[in-house]
Parts: C-alpha cells; sequence; structure tokens
C-alpha cells in the first residue's frame, strides 16, 4: 500500500506529461491528407533543406564560436579574462527572435548599418553596402551568435577538467600546444561538445520566431502555415511528427555522447590545468576573439534596440508592457513552484525508493524538453479539447493549459538542479536522522528542503528564462488577448513595427539578465569552492 | 645517450624559492634517483627539465646543446625528454597502442613493431585494443612507462612511477623498467619517496633539501655516509636504523 500511494502519482504524471508527444506520434497512424500530395510537390523538400542547412550552418558557427572562446578562458591567462568568463554567457539573454529583430534593423537596405554606411562612403540613397540577412546565411549568423553559450559553457567545463598532466605528457611527446590542442583536448572534450551541438540543433529546429521574421520556409514555420493557412490539423500534425522523429535521432546521439563522458572524464589525473599566461599580441588576439561574440550577440542587438526604443519611440513604456511583464513573470513562477514541486516529490521517492522503474519515469519526463515546442503545443492542444470534450469544461485556452505545456517543455531543468541536490546530501543524514525518530515526511521537510534551497533557486531561475524567452508555445496555447512579453515583440514584429517590438524585446533581455547574472555569480561560487 | 648538465637554477613562487642556485649532472645512460622532503623541489625540477616551466635564471644542457638558459628555450615538445607521472595521465580517448604510438612520428615504418616490443617488455600485449579504463592502476603505469620509452627520449624523466602500485607488483615493475632503461641506454632522472625504488632501480642516489642538491652518489655512498644529521634522520625514519639499508644494499649487490 506504501508502495501505491508513491508509485502511483509518480506513474499518473509521467503518463500525462507523455501524452502531448504520444498524440502527436499516433498521428502518424491518421489518414494522410490530399495535402500531403501537395506538400510533397511544393515545399516539403524546401523544408527538409532549409531546416538542414541551418542544423549544419549553425553547428558548424557554435562549434568555431564556443570551442574557440571556450578552450581561451579555460586554457590561458590574460587581461580581462575573469570578464570574458562570464560575460560570453551574455547572449544567452537574447532569445534568436529578437536578436533577428535587430539584425533586420540594422541590416535591412534601409536599416542602420547601412546608413551609416551609405554616410561614411559617400554612397547612393539606394546603394545596399550590407548583404540582406533575410535569409539563411543571415539566419544562421543570428542562431550562431545566441546560442553559442551552450557550447562555450559545456566545452568551458570539459576543459577545465582535464587534467594538466596529459597535456604536459603529450607536449613531452612532442606535440605543441596547437597540436595538443586538437590531438587531446578536443578529442577528450568531444562527447560534452557534440552533446551541446545536439541542444543547440534542437533549439535551431524547434525555432520559430527568426525563421519566420526571415520567411525561411523550415519544418516549424511549415508546421504553422500547414494549420492555419491549410486549415489542417492533422497534416500539421504529422509534420510535426516527422520533426519530432529528427529530435529523437538527436537525442539518441546526444545521449550516447553522454554515455561516452564517463569514459573520456576517467582520466586517471585529476591535477588541476595551469593557465598559460598570455602576453603582447596573442593577448590582444585572445581579447579580440572572446570581445567579438560578446559584441555581436549581445552589444549590437541590445544597443539597435535601445536605439529604437530612446530615439524613435518613448511611449513603449505603458500600461501594456507592464501587463506583459507582469504576465510573463508571473507564468514562469507559477510554473516553475509547480515543476519544482513536482520534481522534488519525484526525487525524494527515487532517493527512497531507489527503483529503476521511477528512474525510467523520471527520465522520461524530462525528455519533454527534446520535444520541439510549436509540436508540444499542438500535443497539448490536442489533449486538452479531448479532456474539454469528455468533462465538458473549457481548459483550451486557459493559462492551465499553457503552464502545462511549459511544465512538459522545461521539466528537464529545474528536475536536474533538484537531482543533483539531492545527490549532495548525503543519505547517513537520512538514517541519522530516522533513528533519532523522525519520519519519512519530517525529514524531507526539517533535512532535505532547508539542505535544497539553493537548488530550489537555480531550478527556479533556469526556469524562468526559459519561459520568458519561449515563443511557440505561448503564441499557441495562451488565451485569447493575454500577451506575454514575448508574444507582444513577435506580434509588433510580424507586422514590421520593429520601433514597437523595442519595448518588449529590452524587457525581455532586461528580465532574462537578472537570474543569468545571478546563475553566474552561483557558478563562480561554486567554482571557488 | 645524452647527459644533462642543470646549472644554478633559481626558481620560484610568490613564497619563496624552491630551486636555489640548484645543479646537477646526470650521466650518459645512468638512472639517477632525487630524494627528498616534500615541497623540496624534485617535481618542479623535473618540470623546468622537461621545459613545462621556465627557470628565472641558470641554465640546462643536454649532450652539447643547450636546451634552456636567458636566451634560449626550446619548447617542451621539441627537446626528446620523456616525462612519466604518478598519475599516469594516460589519454583516455585512445587505445593503449594508440596511447603508446602516440609520441612516434607517422612516418616510421616500425612504428607498430616499436609498439609491440614494448607491450612485451612491460607484459601489456593482451591490453592493445582497450581503453585506458579497462586496465588496472598497476597496468596503466606500465602503458605510461612504455609511452614515454617509445620515441627513445634522450632523457627520461620519472616522478614517482612505482607509488601507486600494488606492493606485489612494484618489484616486476622496477626490474622490467631498469632492463630496458639500461639496454637502452636512457640517462633517467626518477623522483621517489620509497628507498626500495631508489636501491632497486638507480646507479646514483641525489638528495634535494631546500632546493639545492646536497649530495650525490652511489646509494651506498649516500645511505652509509649521510653528509648531515638531516639526511641520516630520513633514512632512520624510514627504517629504523641504518643496518637495514647496509643489508639490503648487499643484497642488492649480491644479485
Amino acid at each position: 500500500m506504501k508502495n501505491f500511494f508513491s508509485l502511483f502519482p509518480t506513474t499518473l504524471i509521467g503518463i500525462f506529461f507523455s501524452i502531448p508527444a504520444i498524440i502527436i506520434f499516433l498521428s502518424l497512424f491518421q489518414d494522410f491528407s490530399s495535402n500531403w500530395n501537395h506538400l510533397i510537390d511544393t515545399v516539403l523538400f524546401e523544408y527538409f533543406f532549409n531546416s538542414f542547412k541551418l542544423f549544419l550552418g549553425v553547428s558548424i558557427g557554435v562549434f568555431i564560436i564556443g570551442v574557440s572562446t571556450a578552450w581561451i578562458v579555460s586554457t590561458c591567462d590574460f587581461k580581462g579574462k575573469d570578464f570574458f568568463s562570464w560575460a560570453l554567457v551574455l547572449p544567452f539573454s537574447i532569445p534568436p527572435y529578437i536578436m533577428a529583430y535587430a539584425f533586420t534593423g540594422l541590416f535591412d537596405s534601409y536599416g542602420t548599418a547601412n546608413d551609416i554606411a551609405r554616410i561614411i562612403f559617400n554612397l547612393g540613397e539606394d546603394y545596399t553596402f550590407f548583404p540582406s540577412v533575410r535569409s539563411i546565411g543571415g539566419a544562421i549568423i543570428v542562431f550562431s551568435f545566441t546560442l553559442y553559450p551552450y557550447v562555450y559553457l559545456i566545452a568551458q567545463n570539459a576543459f577545465s577538467n582535464q587534467s594538466r598532466d596529459i597535456f604536459d605528457v603529450s607536449r613531452t611527446l612532442g606535440f605543441s600546444r596547437t597540436k595538443t590542442f586538437f590531438k587531446v583536448a578536443l578529442p577528450i572534450a568531444r562527447p560534452a561538445i557534440v552533446a551541446s551541438l545536439m541542444l543547440v540543433g534542437m533549439e535551431v529546429l524547434s525555432d520559430f520566431g527568426a525563421v519566420e521574421h526571415f520567411a525561411i520556409p523550415t519544418f516549424t514555420s511549415g508546421i504553422f502555415r500547414t494549420w492555419f493557412g491549410l486549415n489542417d490539423l492533422v497534416t500539421a500534425k504529422q509534420l510535426a511528427s516527422l520533426l519530432f522523429l529528427i529530435f529523437l535521432i538527436l537525442i539518441l546521439i546526444e545521449k550516447y555522447s553522454r554515455r561516452k563522458i564517463v569514459y573520456s572524464s576517467s582520466s586517471t589525473s585529476n591535477r588541476e590545468l595551469i593557465p598559460t599566461p598570455l602576453k603582447g599580441s596573442k593577448s590582444i588576439l585572445a581579447i579580440m576573439i572572446c570581445s567579438l561574440p560578446i559584441i555581436i550577440g549581445f552589444l549590437v542587438p541590445f544597443i539597435q534596440l535601445l536605439y529604437w526604443a530612446i530615439f524613435h519611440e518613448s511611449s513603449f513604456i505603458n500600461i501594456e508592457l507592464f501587463y506583459s511583464i507582469y504576465n510573463s513573470i508571473s507564468l514562469a513562477i507559477v510554473g516553475g513552484l509547480f515543476c519544482i514541486a513536482t520534481a522534488t516529490f519525484i526525487n525524494y521517492v527515487l532517493r527512497i525508493k531507489r527503483s529503476k522503474y521511477l528512474s525510467f519515469i523520471n527520465k522520461s519526463i524530462t525528455s519533454g524538453y527534446g520535444i520541439p515546442g510549436i509540436v508540444l503545443a499542438l500535443g497539448v492542444l490536442n489533449l486538452f479539447l479531448v479532456i474539454d470534450n469528455y468533462f465538458n469544461i473549457l481548459l483550451t485556452g486557459s493559462l492551465i493549459g499553457l503552464i502545462f505545456a511549459y511544465m512538459v517543455k522545461f521539466y528537464a531543468l529545474p528536475n536536474s538542479s533538484i537531482e543533483s541536490g539531492f545527490k549532495k546530501i548525503p543519505n547517513i543524514l537520512d538514517d541519522v536522522a530516522s533513528s533519532l525518530g523522525k519520519p519519512k515526511n519530517k525529514i524531507l521537510n526539517n533535512v532535505h528542503i532547508p539542505l535544497l534551497k539553493k537548488s530550489f533557486l537555480i531550478a527556479m531561475l533556469v526556469f524562468m528564462i526559459e519561459v520568458i524567452k519561449e515563443l511557440p508555445i505561448t503564441l499557441i496555447l495562451r488565451p485569447f488577448n493575454f500577451n506575454t512579453l514575448s508574444v507582444s515583440a513577435y506580434s509588433y514584429a510580424s507586422d514590421e513595427r520593429m520601433i514597437e517590438a523595442a519595448g518588449p524585446s529590452i524587457a525581455i533581455v532586461m528580465v532574462c539578465l537578472i537570474p543569468i547574472i545571478i546563475l553566474i555569480k552561483f557558478m563562480r561560487n561554486n567554482l571557488n569552492e | 645517450m645524452s647527459n644533462l648538465i642543470a646549472s644554478d637554477i633559481l626558481y620560484s613562487y610568490s613564497n619563496g624559492p624552491v630551486l636555489n642556485s640548484l645543479s646537477i649532472e646526470l650521466i650518459d645512460g645512468e638512472i639517477t634517483c632525487l630524494i627528498g622532503e616534500s615541497g623540496a623541489g624534485k617535481t618542479t625540477l623535473l618540470r623546468i627539465i622537461a621545459g613545462l616551466e621556465k627557470q628565472i635564471s641558470g641554465e640546462i644542457r643536454i649532450g652539447n646543446q643547450v636546451i634552456s638558459n636567458d636566451d634560449i628555450f626550446i619548447d617542451p615538445h621539441k627537446r626528446q625528454v620523456g616525462l612519466v607521472v604518478q598519475e599516469r595521465a594516460l589519454f583516455p580517448h585512445l587505445k593503449i597502442i594508440d596511447n603508446i604510438c602516440f609520441g612516434l612520428d607517422d612516418t616510421k615504418i616500425n612504428k607498430k613493431s616499436r609498439a609491440k616490443y614494448l607491450m612485451e617488455i612491460f607484459k601489456i600485449e593482451k591490453y592493445e585494443n582497450s581503453y585506458p579504463h579497462e586496465i588496472s592502476s598497476g597496468e596503466q603505469q606500465r602503458v605510461s612507462l612504455a609511452r614515454a620509452l617509445a620515441p627513445s627520449p634522450k632523457i627520461l624523466l620519472m616522478d614517482e612511477p612505482f607509488s601507486s602500485i600494488d606492493r606485489a607488483l612494484k618489484f616486476s615493475l622496477r626490474q622490467d623498467t631498469k632492463k630496458i632503461l639500461k639496454d637502452e641506454e636512457i640517462t633517467t632522472l626518477m623522483v621517489s619517496h620509497d628507498f626500495n625504488d631508489a636501491l632497486e632501480v638507480a646507479d646514483k642516489l641525489a638528495i634535494i633539501d631546500q632546493g639545492k642538491i646536497v649530495q650525490i652518489g652511489q646509494p651506498r655512498d649516500v645511505v652509509l655516509n649521510p653528509i648531515n644529521n638531516q639526511i641520516k634522520k630520513q633514512f632512520l625514519c624510514e627504517t629504523g636504523d641504518l643496518i637495514y639499508w647496509q643489508s639490503k644494499i648487499d643484497e642488492k649487490n649480491n644479485l
């Protein structure tokens, strides 16, 4: 009976979280409508090739930016290194679609950059100096400079954990620093880097805002067009299933890479790497390499947004903006609290039961992170339609559906923080508390929860960052006339009212910056500890 | 075969000098064991000879070539100085055979045969296609030694090479290592805390104290005639009395 009370709710949560993905997947077994012929004849291959080109281009871009900066910050000592080590994470606060808006304003034919170029080089009014960013190349640049922090953070961690002895031995065996990087450091960090590239790939393939703004037909924009343009929800779901299958392959690659990390990190030596001091031109080169992603990925778009907001439109600070901020933050907090409660419950049950079944359930719940937002939104919408019809209530288009979708999508992030928090609490504390007469629920309340405070805070912060930036789920599942910051920015930008889009865009960046800075502070403190 | 001369080596950290006008000469093909207390500068000396740190002043020569002084600094990968570290530091992403071949020139036709020869000497042939995490720490240390010896370095530096190995395996590993070092006439500087290592493997003992070599000579002379009370105390602390060492040396000579 005791087992029933712990296993039943966990199983129920697992089933409930999996239903949206199952619904989408099952659509593959429904009849294929005539729209499929139309899609195959016209745009399906374009969707596929564009998505593939983006995936490949961005993977190369983030690899070059993320790995080079991570290597420099981890293994070299130069002026400003401490600043760069955290500032390189700043582009995390700018979602790709906001960067796309800013870049459009900068590099469009009559954008700021072209205006400046025309003045400097005394060019004709029709002359376009910078090529259009509304292209696959432009999208690759936008994604690369906003998503490289995934690779940077993971690669930096991988490089910093490599042992000094391995580098020393390689050098005494005749390998220069550069050769040591390619032959030793990079192969050892490869599983971690591949895992981060898969995460970036998933973000790119599931993006809706940036590709829509650049008018690049990809799977996600195709799903939207099929649903709203052709008014064919089933075909949209079937397209979503295809995207989901691609994601499953990426997740499998990522899991396989992580499995290999265990081997790669089982180094026989753990002496810390001593950074090489850089002087003169080498130091300047390091500063330039580390500055570039911060300038392009954070400063340039942020300054463009500020320029719009300050010089063109001072009325962006209005009551609607405050409502959007309030809506975004309150949604993030409520969703975060539910996620933290769920993750705490499941990890606690896992701690006391240590069952493979529960571990499997928890893993399957976390896999929601790998489902593209648009796919998930479709699944949740279907699930709630069924519930509405069955119970004769109206959950569709309510905040419940939206919060549930956020939970399914981002549960993995708070869970990872809480899971590692639980792992840091020695089991002996439970035994001691038990021997002092505390029942299990008291041990959770009096021992675990006080020790998990930091994990809860980190869980809340990472969840908030993701929810505030999130666009497709919010766009599809939000209640009528309910605007968040991301939806406001998207609505203005889709009407080409870029100046009005600046207000909510700046608010997104600012609201995301606060938790990011707190998280960076935590990470640095942990490193020092 | 090369000799190594390090003269007047000065090196310091922020909290004071580590090596204080240290001078040492390693004779061609000889194995010298460096002994000293923790923090005496043993590992720092190895890192400076390998080129992984640069001394503040002083000169290091291998044969007739200056490899480091105030004006010259040859990078570690060009020195032909092999390094074996206590932690083994095997490349986790490479198989055992590839770890051993790592420092061998790609163009060398007999690359594999050299690796196989060393694997045979160190009795690790059966692990050719294993990864480092799949073998024991003793076997890992054998791989580490084989890898350092594979490119036939002019000088071999070994930092506590037998320290984390099972007692039973230590004896055979010491013998195997000594055999190949002698066969290939490799000039070696070994750091060890264990006097048994020194007695079984080394031709000479060098005592380092406060950043200087204070005594160097045949193990028998150093052990039985320490130049000061501090060194004497070190030996006494290890074993209780000097008679033990006398018997060990006699035993070694009889062998």
